[in-house]
């Protein structure tokens, strides 16, 4: 009978070792997964997502007349650019799609005729009374501006959430948001802008100029937008060691074509 | 009580059964340590599958999302296509993630939210309404305001590892309503309560094989289903069966119920798709109904818990009335065992059985552009990490024009195999973006399914004509030499190389064509008047600006060369017509947005690059005299199914014997190139124009493109000239037209007409040139 004890002891004290409870976490992982109504996705460690990365905003704002968008010019020109929300039941975008506007030939519009302007409160409403001394032309909107320099709902609602995610050091997330703005319009001179900006802050400032250079082929007729982009074609130069270069780039941000 | 025996027998039974119980105790001990070694070895293996990474998942490839905002380019039954593809259920009314209601010109649909690099898009309950080809106002249901929603990613393809095996992970709060009750009913009612066997399982099933006569029951828990398919093979032997317990015990032992169900749901072998194999409720989902797990509605889930007993018997799509059987069988079970109540699981058998008729799932849809997308991705990935890691990518692919590009190369390619001599010609088609560079469409052949040669990226093919652009732009970067109303003469030559040989080029028609303006050359791809173009301004220099084109293949620097001698790849093709449709910024192909780990953390972006390589201006007058390709050139066939008042610019190619055909082309949202030959060179009967244009035109009719419309560089100027000498002149002199010059090599203007005089060279136009009647019936 003893003998029969150990094998059976040790028997069941094996068995016990192999019964210790242990719960491993199962790593059933999946991104891209379906996010229901109003949640946040919820990964597979279970902690929601921070919310600063959440996609760029759905709603435009809900009075459009009053939102503008000042679009600071780093270092240098004292004349913040201005972008108006579009009115609401607005153009079609600013690009090529509407047939009317030949941009390539047209006039030069009221808003950027001017240095220094009041910050932006008053909607596209408001801009044709701006003190321009040009009376609004052959534009097909309400407004004064022209239509390839209002910023429709998407392109606004992006720049804006780029401007929160590069204020808040996200230069990738600011970076991506600005191309997804390119793709929707592609040919808006102040998404490429800011895009130059970005890559300037990312350290990449042969990148900025050739941003920035871009901007200029579609900023016809925007002077002062253009005198923002040789400002920052000349930071660029200077950031390339091209300091003859800055200067030639600084006299044309003078003379403001 | 003792017996009285013999002494003898006593003797003998006495020490047989002491030594039989000594040998007994022995054995039973030497079992006891086998079964608690062998317990310990599975414990080991069981603990170490289950939680150290468990599957190893293919990296997932994704389309472009579909943004939506007013005055976006997308027409109704475009947006109807992507919705189909991504599974949204047509209902009357919106009722969660993934219907949709359609309309006559709205569409109302609740999207299905997804994590991108930038972050959530939310699910959204929206409306769209449509004018023409037009998104003419996106809104929320809810009446709040909404400036753009994007829809989520169509799935194109994965990267498999060589086992072929393909999961979409799911977590057990993904189940829909009835699944987990549904299984346990029909696979395993004992399932929560049991250790991992149970005895009454199989009790049972013993019971009904035995009055039914057959085997209609196993007796296997889930637990048991799971460690057989997990770490066993499907032998079905005594010891197998007993090392199934043993391991499903363990299991039970270490795990909790939610886990191995779980890891069930995500394991369950649930069907065969071609050499791949469907495992798991996550992609039994998507591959049978094309939509999410957690969207499936009652007859749904019925029918893939009926699948789980016999994935091929009962396989849908082969033998649906097995599989209808099957199901019903199901929600009679549910019905019975109060999952379901009588009346759901009645409506549930009354519906079809809802499979879609897609068979296969994306994997091999598009096997040209996620080879090129697995090229760009090997450049920064090892082959592991593509296949295992559950990489999702998100790529730049437009199913809408991959669609229409198939259709368009189909649609013409039968019209040319009724020619003589073209049958069977290949093909290939590249289509970029040309203001963001991004691909978005790719056909590697003529069969856009079949994952062979991809000729797009890889088919090295004379160019012919396509290389003429460079020489021309080459020539207008020298505006104090050549302007586009240039004099330059298209007249026979000879010229002698550095091996003695003589070359001795040959308009296509072998017709001289004398004196004609510089942009004319272009127009009609004159051969003589390129090539004395060319070599006046020097091979390197155009070789020069080939390369700054965005070429980096080094074409042989013989004069051949300027006539297209040189052999490109079509991607190469369009690389080089992206610079000249980009204002002369060239941006490098891109086909990968970025890509996100398998957790949804950000792990790479390919952001846009961009490089300024020629002056605005010269580009302004090449493009300006592409488009005049199209309007009275080689290309002009091309308004035959595009209206007249949409812009393009184009070149044509054809190499000698027609070995091939080339178009290359661009709108202002547009570039397409097209290739059409015969994978062993041989002669075809189709010249650039009668071929591949057919197919860019066919393609642009239906993805209806936007006029180009560059802007206009500050160094270009309008002049006014005389169409027929090319001297300027004033606007009310006749025959005076405006083209574009850069500032400075412009004519300069003539005097003014006044009255209408009579003109120099008459009104018949007999002035002694054919090149001149044909400027002056440009006029008319």
């Amino acid at each position: 009978m003893t003998k029969a004890v150990w094998p059976v002891m040790i028997a069941g004290v094996l068995l016990a070792g192999c019964a210790a409870p242990q719960r491993g976490a199962i790593p059933v992982v999946d991104s891209g997964g379906p996010v229901s109504n109003g949640e946040l996705y919820r990964q597979g460690n279970n902690r929601p997502l921070p919310a600063q990365r959440q996609a760029p905003v759905a709603a435009a704002p809900s009075a459009p007349a009053d939102a503008g968008v000042t679009v600071m010019v780093p270092g240098g020109s004292s004349a913040p650019l201005e972008t108006y929300a579009a009115p609401a039941a607005s153009a079609p975008l600013i690009t090529s799609s509407s047939p009317g506007t030949p941009p390539a030939q047209a006039p030069v519009q009221p808003s950027y005729s001017q240095p220094v302007y009041p910050p932006a409160t008053q909607g596209a409403a408001a801009a044709s009374s701006a003190p321009t001394g040009i009376p609004s032309a052959s534009t097909s909107t309400g407004g004064g501006l022209a239509a390839d320099e209002q910023l429709d709902g998407p392109v606004l609602a992006l720049l804006t959430t780029a401007q929160q995610q590069q204020g808040g050091g996200d230069l990738n997330g600011a970076s991506s948001s600005l191309e997804r703005a390119m793709r929707i319009a592609p040919r808006e001179p102040q998404v490429l802008y800011r895009l130059a900006q970005v890559r300037l802050a990312q350290n990449d400032p042969a990148q900025g100029e050739q941003l920035a250079r871009r901007a200029l082929t579609y900023a016809n007729g925007r002077p002062a937008l253009q005198a923002s982009l040789w400002q920052l074609i000349a930071q660029a130069r200077e950031a390339q060691g091209d300091a003859s270069g800055a200067a030639l780039a600084r006299q044309k941000a003078q003379v403001g074509t | 009580m003792k017996r009285p025996r013999s002494s003898r027998s006593r003797k003998r039974k006495t020490f047989d059964w002491r030594r039989l119980s000594g040998w007994a105790v022995k054995l039973g001990l030497v079992a006891l340590v086998a079964l608690a070694g062998v317990c310990i070895y599975l414990d080991a293996v069981v603990q170490e599958k289950f939680s150290g990474k468990r599957w190893t998942i293919p990296a997932k490839v994704y389309a472009r999302p579909l943004e939506l905002f007013n005055g976006v380019k997308l027409s109704r039954d475009d947006f109807l296509t992507e919705l189909d593809a991504l599974g949204y259920r047509r209902e009357k009314t919106v009722d969660g993630p993934g219907s949709v209601s359609v309309g006559a010109s709205t569409v109302e649909l609740n999207t299905r939210g997804f994590q991108f690099y930038e972050g959530v898009e939310p699910a959204r309950a929206i409306r769209v309404r449509f004018a023409g080809g037009t998104v003419s106002g996106v809104s929320a249901l809810d009446g709040s305001n909404l400036a753009v929603a994007r829809l989520e990613p169509l799935m194109i393809g994965g990267i498999y590892p060589a086992h072929n095996e393909d999961r979409i992970l799911i977590k057990l709060d993904q189940a829909p309503p009835h699944l987990v009750d549904g299984l346990v009913a029909v696979e395993d009612r004992e399932f929560w309560h049991h250790h991992g066997v149970s005895p009454k399982s199989i009790a049972r099933a013993v019971w009904v094989n035995a009055t039914s006569g057959q085997v209609r029951q196993g007796g296997s828990t889930l637990t048991q289903q799971l460690v057989k398919n997990f770490y066993l093979t499907n032998e079905r032997s005594i010891t197998r069966k007993g090392t199934e317990a043993l391991m499903a015990l363990l299991l039970e032992l270490h795990y909790s119920k939610q886990e191995i169900l779980e890891a069930y749901l995500n394991e369950v072998f649930l069907g065969q798709d071609g050499s791949r194999a469907i495992h798991g409720f996550g992609l039994a989902a998507q591959y049978f109904f094309g939509q999410p797990f957690s969207e499936l509605k009652l007859h749904q889930v019925a029918l893939l818990v009926g699948l789980v007993k016999g994935p091929s018997y009962y396989n849908p799509r082969r033998y649906p009335e097995r599989a209808m059987a099957r199901r019903n069988l199901v929600l009679d079970l549910m019905a019975e065992q109060g999952v379901v109540s009588a009346t759901e699981a009645e409506a549930a058998k009354a519906r079809p059985l809802g499979i879609t008729k897609a068979g296969s799932l994306t994997n091999s849809s598009f096997p040209a552009f996620v080879d090129l997308v697995k090229r760009q991705l090997k450049q920064d990935y090892r082959d592991e990490d593509l296949t295992e890691e559950g990489l999702r990518i998100f790529t730049s692919f437009d199913p809408i024009l991959q669609t229409k590009a198939e259709a368009a190369m189909a649609e013409a390619l039968k019209r040319i195999d009724g020619r003589k001599g073209a049958e069977n010609v290949e093909s290939a088609m590249v289509v970029t973006n040309p203001e963001t560079g991004e691909v978005q469409a790719l056909l590697g052949g003529r069969d856009p399914r079949f994952a062979g040669y991809n000729r797009a990226l890889d088919a090295v093919r004379q160019v012919g004509s396509l290389i003429k652009p460079a020489v021309y732009l080459t020539a207008l970067e020298r505006p104090s030499k050549y302007t586009l109303t240039t004099l330059i003469q298209d007249e026979p030559f000879s010229v002698k190389g550095a091996d003695g040989q003589v070359w001795r080029p040959q308009n296509y028609e072998h017709k001289a064509h004398g004196t004609i303006f510089l942009y004319q050359g272009l127009a009609h791809s004159y051969n003589l008047s390129t090539a004395r173009l060319g070599l006046d301004l020097g091979l390197p220099e155009v070789l020069k600006t080939v390369e700054r084109l965005g070429v980096s293949r080094a074409l042989p620097p013989y004069p051949a060369t300027l006539l297209g001698a040189g052999a490109l790849t079509p991607m190469e093709v369009a690389t080089m017509y992206q610079t000249l449709a980009n204002g002369g910024f060239n941006t490098p192909l891109r086909s990968i947005r970025s890509v996100l780990d398998a957790n949804g953390e950000p792990l790479k972006r390919y952001p846009f690059q961009i490089e300024q390589r020629f002056d605005t201006g010269a580009i302004y007058l090449v493009q300006y005299a592409m488009q005049r390709v199209m309007r009275e050139g080689t290309g002009r066939s091309v308004y035959n199914q595009i209206p007249t008042s949409v812009n393009l610019a184009g070149k044509t190619g054809t190499t000698n014997d027609s070995r091939d055909s080339w178009f290359s082309g661009f709108s202002q949202d547009l570039l397409a190139v097209v290739w059409l030959g015969r994978d062993d060179n041989g002669k075809t009967p189709l010249t650039g124009a009668t071929g591949a244009l057919q197919v860019w035109s066919n393609f642009m009719r239906r993805a209806d493109p936007v006029s180009l419309d560059m802007p206009v560089p500050d160094n270009i100027t309008q002049a006014w000239v005389d169409a027929t000498t090319g001297r300027g002149t004033d606007p009310s002199c006749p025959n005076a037209v405006q083209m574009p010059y850069i500032r400075g090599s412009e004519p300069p203007a003539g005097a003014s007409c006044g009255a209408p005089a009579a003109p120099a060279t008459g009104g018949n136009g007999n002035s002694g040139s054919p090149v001149m009647d044909w400027v002056k019936g440009w006029l008319n």
